[in-house]
């Protein structure tokens, strides 16, 4: 049986976020908190004549930016406990010091998935995050798993 | 730089493995770094409060290590998806074990895929993923 809400939901913006300019020392703070070595994301002389031509945010920086509203303000409720079921993240351009960097967060899907314990409610977020050039940097599909 | 190029990966190759003690204050340095100083991730009464069995770390976090297996691998290597399930909370104080492997090569787009995950001592798969990473090539 197909899960039944309101279908007009799926893809209505329900934040957008312009960001502050990205911090250097927040790049390398980030890169230290996963205890990253990669010099292209620690050490800005040597990421100077890498393949980025300077210092780049790691990879899953995208995931530390935090819109206005993490969830929109009608956020479909199926379960009774929500839970992170995790991230999909497509890179397109590097995060770079200096990089204004704006955000917009959408339904895209929801859908169901019955396993050993029950039915499971999976709701995905899109992040879309473009920088000051207009150019394409990430998506982030944040899936919120409700039982 | 350490750099793997493309053509000396073969399908099946193994990512050297990364064995982390993941302790209380890595993940509270993590989530305050990531803008995410909430009492789940950050102390244990907070986090029973919450109905937690202690403080626990952001899903983000392993996702992060699981890139950082990939980077440490191939430092020249660039990550162009990255997806991650978290399969159960992740309780620090212990060792993790991250891991993957290549399990395709795209000889056009000089791509591999890459199995990952971060398993504890007891090999339960904690969170588990792939990444799609685009490798530098001897003639470029």
């Amino acid at each position: 049986m197909a899960l039944e809400f309101d279908r007009s939901i799926l893809g209505q913006v329900f934040d957008e976020t312009d960001f502050p300019p990205v911090d250097k020392e927040d790049i390398l703070k980030f890169a230290d908190a996963l205890g990253e070595t990669n010099p292209l994301y620690t050490d800005e002389a040597a990421a100077a004549n890498g393949p980025h031509g300077g210092l780049v945010a790691p990879p899953t920086y995208v995931t530390r930016l935090r819109p206005k509203k993490m969830t929109p303000e009608h956020m479909p409720r199926f379960g009774k406990v929500g839970f992170d079921g995790g991230r999909d993240v497509e890179i397109f351009a590097p995060v770079r010091p200096g990089d204004a960097l704006k955000m917009v967060s959408t339904i895209h899907d929801i859908y169901e998935k019955t396993g050993r314990s029950g039915s499971m409610y999976f709701i995905v977020l899109r992040n879309e995050i473009t920088n000051q050039d207009g150019e394409q940097v990430a998506v982030v599909d944040h899936r919120i798993m409700q039982r | 730089m350490k750099t793997v190029y493309f053509e000396d990966i073969e399908e099946g190759d193994e990512l050297p493995p990364i064995d982390l003690l993941l302790t209380k204050d890595f993940v509270r340095k993590y989530a305050k770094t990531a803008g995410m100083d909430f009492p789940r991730f950050t102390d244990d009464e907070g986090a029973r409060k919450e109905g937690l069995p202690g403080m626990i770390a952001p899903g983000v976090l392993s996702m992060g290590l699981l890139a950082r297996l990939i980077s440490e691998w191939n430092q020249a290597a660039q990550i162009t998806r990255i997806g991650t399930t978290f399969r159960s909370p992740v309780v620090p104080d212990c060792t993790i074990h991250l891991l993957g492997f290549v399990t395709q090569k795209d000889a056009e787009r000089h791509i591999a895929e890459c199995d990952i995950w971060m398993e504890n001592d007891d090999g339960e798969r904690w969170a588990i993923g792939t990444a799609t990473v685009l490798l530098p090539t001897k003639d470029a």
